[in-house]
C-alpha cells in the first residue's frame, strides 16, 4: 500500500546532502531550510538518535542525528556539518547531516525502486535511488523517518 | 455552491462563527423545550425561531439552498408552535434535533467546501407532517419584525418633536433596514427609504442622518425613529417598495412612559412577523420591554434590555491567531527582560552599583511592571467563559442517556467561570469522556437505582469554579460509586498489578488504579464509553496542560472527578537549577523549599535515599542519575548537596541538583510531537541567552518516587 504511493510520487526537486561519503536526497517540499550547527540542549530519556532540542527563531525544535537514525556509523562534526530542518504534518524536526551539497532536479524516470539496496539501510526509510549525473543519490522518505510514532515505547530505559 | 454574490473567505468565516452560535442557541432552546414540554416558555420558542430565521437569511445569502429551505421549514413548524397550534411532543423534539444535526452537516459543508451527501427529504417530510397543512406556509418574502433598534440617545429637540407628535395621536416606530451589500448605490437606496418614510410621516431620528446619506456616508444599514398616523402594515408596504433593502426591524417605539404601551392589534401584528435577520438588533418579540418609570426615552434605549444591543461598538472580533501571536510576543518580551536582568546583575557586580546601573535597575523594574500588566491584559483577552464549552454537553448527555436507556438529570453550574482559550480547547475531550463515563458507568439502571432506594433518574452535575489560583471543573454523579475491591480484582485479572501488590494498596490507592493504562471497569466495552480511549488518556491530556485530575468516590453514593486547571498555560514562574552543566527549570508552584544538606545526613530506607526534615521523611531523587546524565571523568561528589523539595498533592520528594541558579518567568514551549511525552519532563523554554532549557514535570517525578499505584512501573527511575 505504502509502496504504491511511493512509486507514484514524482519527485522533481531534491535537496542533496552527504553522510558517510554517500549522497542522500530529500524532497525539497519536506526540507524547509538548512541551518548551521548550533548548541543543542540534551533532552533526557529520549532515544539515542535524538540529540536534543534547538532554538530556531523562538521555536523549540527537536534535532536528530540522521546517521544514527539510519543506522550509519557515527561521524565527526566538521565545519560543513549542517542541520536540515524537515517539516512533516506541521511538525519541524532538525536532522544533522555531514554536509549539504545542492538542490537537484530529478526526473521521475531516473529513480530506481529501492529493491537492490545497501543492506545496512532500513528499507522503510528509502523511496528509491536516483542517478543524477554520475552521482547515485539515495532518496530518503522523510515522512517515514520523521513520523511521530507512539514515542512512549522509544523512551529510554 | 452557486451564488450571485461575491463570497469571500471572510464572509464564510463570519457566517461560520454566527452559525455556530445560532446552532448552539437552537440546541439549548430545544433541550429546554423538551424539559418543559407541558408548559413551554414562549420566549424559548421565540429564541429557537429567531435562530432558525437568522440562519435562513445568512445561508440564503451564501447561496446554500438546502440549508435555507430546511430552516424555512423549521420556521413554519416553530411558528405553529409559537401560536399554540401544535404542542411540544417527543416526535417534534426529535425532529427538531434531527434538523439540527443536518444543519451541522451543512455548516461543516460550508466550512470544508466539500459537499456532504446528506438527504434532507426525510426531515423535510417530518417537518411537513408536523406542520400539517403545508399550504399555510408564510410568504417567502422577508417579513419585517418586532424588536429594538440600537438608536442613539435623543437630543432634547428630538425628544420634544417625538412628544408633540405623540400628543397629536401619531404613533412612534423604530425601524432598521439593511442595505444590500451588492447594491451599487447604497446611499441612494437609503435616501429612498428616508423619502418613503417621510412621505407618510415625520422622521425624528435616523442613523446615518439625512445629511450623511446625501454625502454618501452610509454603512450596512439604516436605523430610523419616526412618527406616523399610518399602521405598521402600511409602513412596511411603503418600505418594501424600495429596492435593495431588507427590513430587519419594524416595531412600535417604546418610550419610557408605561401608558404608551401599544394597542393589542399592533402587538399581534409585530409578533406575527418574523424577527430580524441580523444579530445587530435582536428582536424581543413584539412584547414591550418593561421600562424604568420616569426615565427619559433616551435612557430606556441606551441602557435598555441587555439582549437587544450587542454593544457592537464596544467589542471587536479578533482572530484567535492574533491573540496567540500577541501572547507569543509577550513571551519573547519576558525573555528579553530576563536577559536584561542578567546584564544588570553583572553590571551591579562589576560596577558596584554606580549611577548607570541604578538607572538601569529602576528602568528595568518599570519595564517589569509594564510587561507584567501587558501579560495580564492579554491573558484576560484570552479568557472565555466555560459556557462556550459546556453548551454542547446537555445534548450529548441526552443522546447517551437515551442510548443507554437511562434517565439523567443533568445540571450545569458555573458556566460563567472563565478559562484561557487554549485550556478550554484542550479540556473539551477529557470532560466529554468523564461525562460519558459518569452516564455510562457511574449511573445505574433505573431498576438498580430503585432497588437501592434512589430516585430512578440519575443526577450528573458539571460544575466549574475558582479555587485559589486554579479552576476546578467537577463531574459528579450519584451513581454506584467505584468499589475498591472490584478494582483490585479487575486490575489483577488484567495483569496491571500483582495480587500481592493489590492487597497492599489502601482503598483510595486501589481506586486510583482506574488511571492505569488499559483499565476499564466494565466487562464489555460499551458503545458509548468504549472507543478504545481509557481514563489514562484523559489523565494524560489533562496533565499535558499542567492540570491534574482526582477521583473521589463512595460506594453506593456516587463518584466525583475533580479536574484542576491552571488559569493560563503559557507563562510560569520557575526555579532554575543546574544539572551536569545544563540548566533545568522547576515550576515554582510545586517547590516547597530549597536546602543545602551535608551528604552525611542522607539516610537510606529500603534502598532509597531519604532525608529527615522536621520529623518528616523525604525521599530523594538524584535527577542527574534518574535522567542518565553522564558525569565528566573524575567527578567527585561534593560534601554538600542541593535539594529542591517539591510537593504534589501533599506528597513530598527532594530533587538533588548540582546547584541553584535563580528564578524567573519562563514561557512554556512544547517539545513537539516528534519527541512526544517523556516522564519527568513537561516542555522546554528559551532562556535569556537563547539556549533552550528543559522544564521538569514535578508530578510525574513525584509519582516515580512515591509510587502512586498504577503508575509505579511506567516511570523509569
Amino acid at each position: 500500500m505504502v509502496q504504491d504511493q511511493r512509486e507514484q510520487q514524482a519527485i522533481s526537486q531534491i535537496v542533496v546532502f552527504q553522510m558517510d561519503n554517500e549522497y542522500y536526497g530529500a524532497d525539497i517540499a519536506v526540507v524547509r531550510e538548512v541551518v548551521p550547527l548550533q548548541r543543542v540542549t540534551y533532552v533526557p530519556r529520549t532515544p539515542e538518535y535524538v540529540l536534543g532540542v534547538i532554538n530556531l527563531r523562538g521555536r523549540v525544535i527537536p534535532v536528530i542525528d540522521l546517521r544514527r537514525r539510519l543506522g550509519l556509523p557515527a561521524g565527526a562534526v566538521t565545519k560543513a556539518t549542517r542541520i536540515a530542518i524537515g517539516e512533516v504534518d506541521g511538525d519541524q524536526v532538525g536532522m544533522v547531516v555531514d554536509s549539504v551539497e545542492e538542490v537537484a532536479r530529478v526526473p521521475a524516470d531516473a529513480v530506481e525502486p529501492p529493491s537492490s539496496l545497501l543492506s545496512q539501510l532500513d528499507r522503510e526509510h528509502v523511496l528509491g535511488v536516483a542517478k543524477v549525473g554520475d552521482r547515485l543519490i539515495t532518496l530518503l522518505d522523510l515522512r517515514q523517518i520523521l513520523m511521530r510514532e507512539e514515542r512512549k515505547t522509544a523512551v529510554a530505559q | 455552491m452557486g451564488s450571485g454574490f461575491d463570497i469571500t473567505a471572510e464572509d464564510i468565516r463570519v457566517f461560520l462563527d454566527e452559525a455556530e452560535e445560532l446552532l448552539q442557541a437552537m440546541e439549548a432552546g430545544i433541550l429546554r423545550l423538551e424539559s418543559e414540554a407541558s408548559d413551554p416558555d414562549p420566549e424559548v420558542i421565540q429564541d429557537i425561531f429567531r435562530a432558525a430565521h437568522t440562519l435562513k437569511g445568512s445561508s440564503a445569502t451564501l447561496g446554500h439552498q438546502s440549508m435555507a429551505e430546511l430552516t424555512h421549514a423549521m420556521e413554519n413548524v416553530l411558528d405553529r408552535l409559537r401560536k399554540g397550534k401544535v404542542s411540544v411532543t417527543t416526535p417534534l423534539v426529535d425532529t427538531l434535533f434531527r434538523c439540527l444535526d443536518v444543519l451541522k452537516i451543512f455548516k461543516d459543508e460550508i466550512a470544508t467546501g466539500e459537499p456532504a451527501a446528506v438527504n434532507t427529504d426525510e426531515v423535510m417530510r417530518e417537518l411537513a407532517a408536523l406542520e400539517g397543512t403545508a399550504d399555510s406556509a408564510e410568504p417567502a418574502a422577508p417579513a419585517p419584525a418586532g424588536g429594538d433598534v440600537a438608536l442613539p440617545a435623543l437630543t432634547p429637540e428630538q425628544q420634544a418633536k417625538l412628544e408633540q407628535a405623540q400628543a397629536r395621536g401619531l404613533k412612534a416606530y423604530q425601524a432598521q433596514v439593511a442595505l444590500s451589500p451588492e447594491a451599487a448605490m447604497p446611499a441612494v437606496r437609503a435616501f429612498q427609504a428616508l423619502l418613503a418614510v417621510a412621505d407618510i410621516g415625520q422622521i425624528v431620528l435616523s442613523v446615518p442622518t439625512q445629511e450623511e446619506v446625501e454625502n454618501d456616508q452610509v454603512g450596512a444599514d439604516l436605523k430610523l425613529l419616526f412618527v406616523t398616523g399610518e399602521s405598521v402594515e402600511k409602513v412596511h408596504e411603503v418600505l418594501r417598495e424600495v429596492p435593495e433593502i431588507a427590513i430587519q426591524v419594524l416595531a412600535p417605539y417604546q418610550p419610557s412612559l408605561p401608558a404608551a404601551t401599544p394597542g393589542p392589534a399592533e402587538e399581534v401584528a409585530a409578533a406575527a412577523m418574523a424577527p430580524p435577520a441580523s444579530g445587530a438588533a435582536q428582536a424581543a418579540t413584539g412584547a414591550p420591554q418593561p421600562a424604568p418609570g420616569a426615565a427619559p426615552p433616551a435612557e430606556s434605549n441606551s441602557g435598555g434590555p441587555v439582549r437587544t444591543t450587542r454593544s457592537g461598538l464596544r467589542t471587536v472580533r479578533v482572530d484567535v491567531e492574533v491573540l496567540d501571536n500577541l501572547m507569543n510576543t509577550v513571551g519573547e518580551l519576558v525573555i528579553e527582560r530576563t536577559r536584561l536582568q542578567q546584564v544588570l546583575s553583572r553590571l551591579e557586580v562589576e560596577r558596584e552599583g554606580d549611577e548607570l546601573s541604578q538607572v538601569m535597575s529602576s528602568a528595568l523594574a518599570q519595564l517589569g511592571r509594564l510587561t507584567g500588566n501587558l501579560q495580564e491584559e492579554i491573558q484576560r483577552a484570552r479568557m472565555l467563559p466555560v459556557e462556550n464549552l459546556f453548551r454542547k454537553f446537555p445534548r450529548m448527555i441526552r443522546d447517551i442517556a437515551h442510548k443507554a436507556g437511562k434517565e439523567i438529570n443533568f445540571i450545569v453550574r458555573g458556566e460563567e467561570t472563565e478559562l484561557d482559550r487554549s485550556v478550554i480547547e484542550e479540556i473539551g475531550d477529557p470532560l466529554m469522556h468523564l461525562l460519558r463515563n459518569a452516564v455510562d458507568h457511574g449511573i445505574e439502571s433505573a431498576e438498580e437505582r430503585l432497588a437501592a432506594g434512589k430516585p430512578a433518574a440519575g443526577t450528573v452535575i458539571l460544575e466549574a469554579f475558582h479555587e485559589e489560583n486554579h479552576i476546578i471543573i467537577s463531574v459528579r454523579d450519584d451513581g454506584r460509586g467505584v468499589d475498591p475491591e472490584k478494582i483490585r480484582a479487575s486490575a489483577v485479572r488484567k495483569g496491571i498489578i500483582s495480587e500481592e501488590a493489590a492487597r497492599r494498596l489502601s482503598d483510595p490507592e486501589a481506586v486510583n488504579l482506574i488511571w492505569a493504562p488499559g483499565f476499564s471497569t466494565k466487562q464489555e466495552v460499551s458503545e458509548v464509553s468504549g472507543r478504545g480511549v481509557g481514563l489514562d488518556v484523559v489523565q494524560k491530556n489533562i496533565e499535558r496542560i499542567n492540570g491534574s485530575v482526582e477521583i473521589r468516590s463512595t460506594v453506593g453514593q456516587g463518584t466525583e472527578f475533580r479536574v484542576k486547571l491552571p488559569l493560563t498555560l503559557a507563562i510560569i514562574r520557575a526555579l532554575q537549577v543546574e544539572l551536569v552543566g545544563t540548566t533545568y527549570c522547576i515550576p515554582l508552584g510545586s517547590v516547597v523549599e530549597t536546602d543545602r544538606i551535608p551528604t552525611s545526613e542522607i539516610q537510606t530506607v529500603r534502598q532509597r535515599e531519604v532525608i529527615v526534615k522536621r520529623g518528616e521523611v523525604i525521599p530523594l531523587l538524584r535527577l542527574a542519575e534518574a535522567f542518565g546524565l553522564q558525569r565528566p571523568e573524575g567527578y567527585e561528589e561534593p560534601e554538600e548537596i542541593f535539594v529542591v523539595i517539591v510537593a504534589v498533592m501533599g506528597r513530598q520528594i527532594g530533587l538533588v541538583v548540582d546547584s541553584l541558579i535563580g528564578e524567573g518567568d519562563v514561557v512554556i514551549k512544547p517539545l513537539g510531537r516528534f519527541i512526544g511525552e517523556i516522564p519527568g519532563i513537561s516542555g522546554a523554554t528559551i532562556m535569556g541567552d537563547g539556549d533552550v532549557a528543559i522544564i521538569l514535570d514535578v508530578s510525574s517525578l513525584v509519582d516515580s518516587v512515591q509510587g502512586e499505584a498504577g503508575r509505579l512501573e511506567t516511570v523509569a527511575q
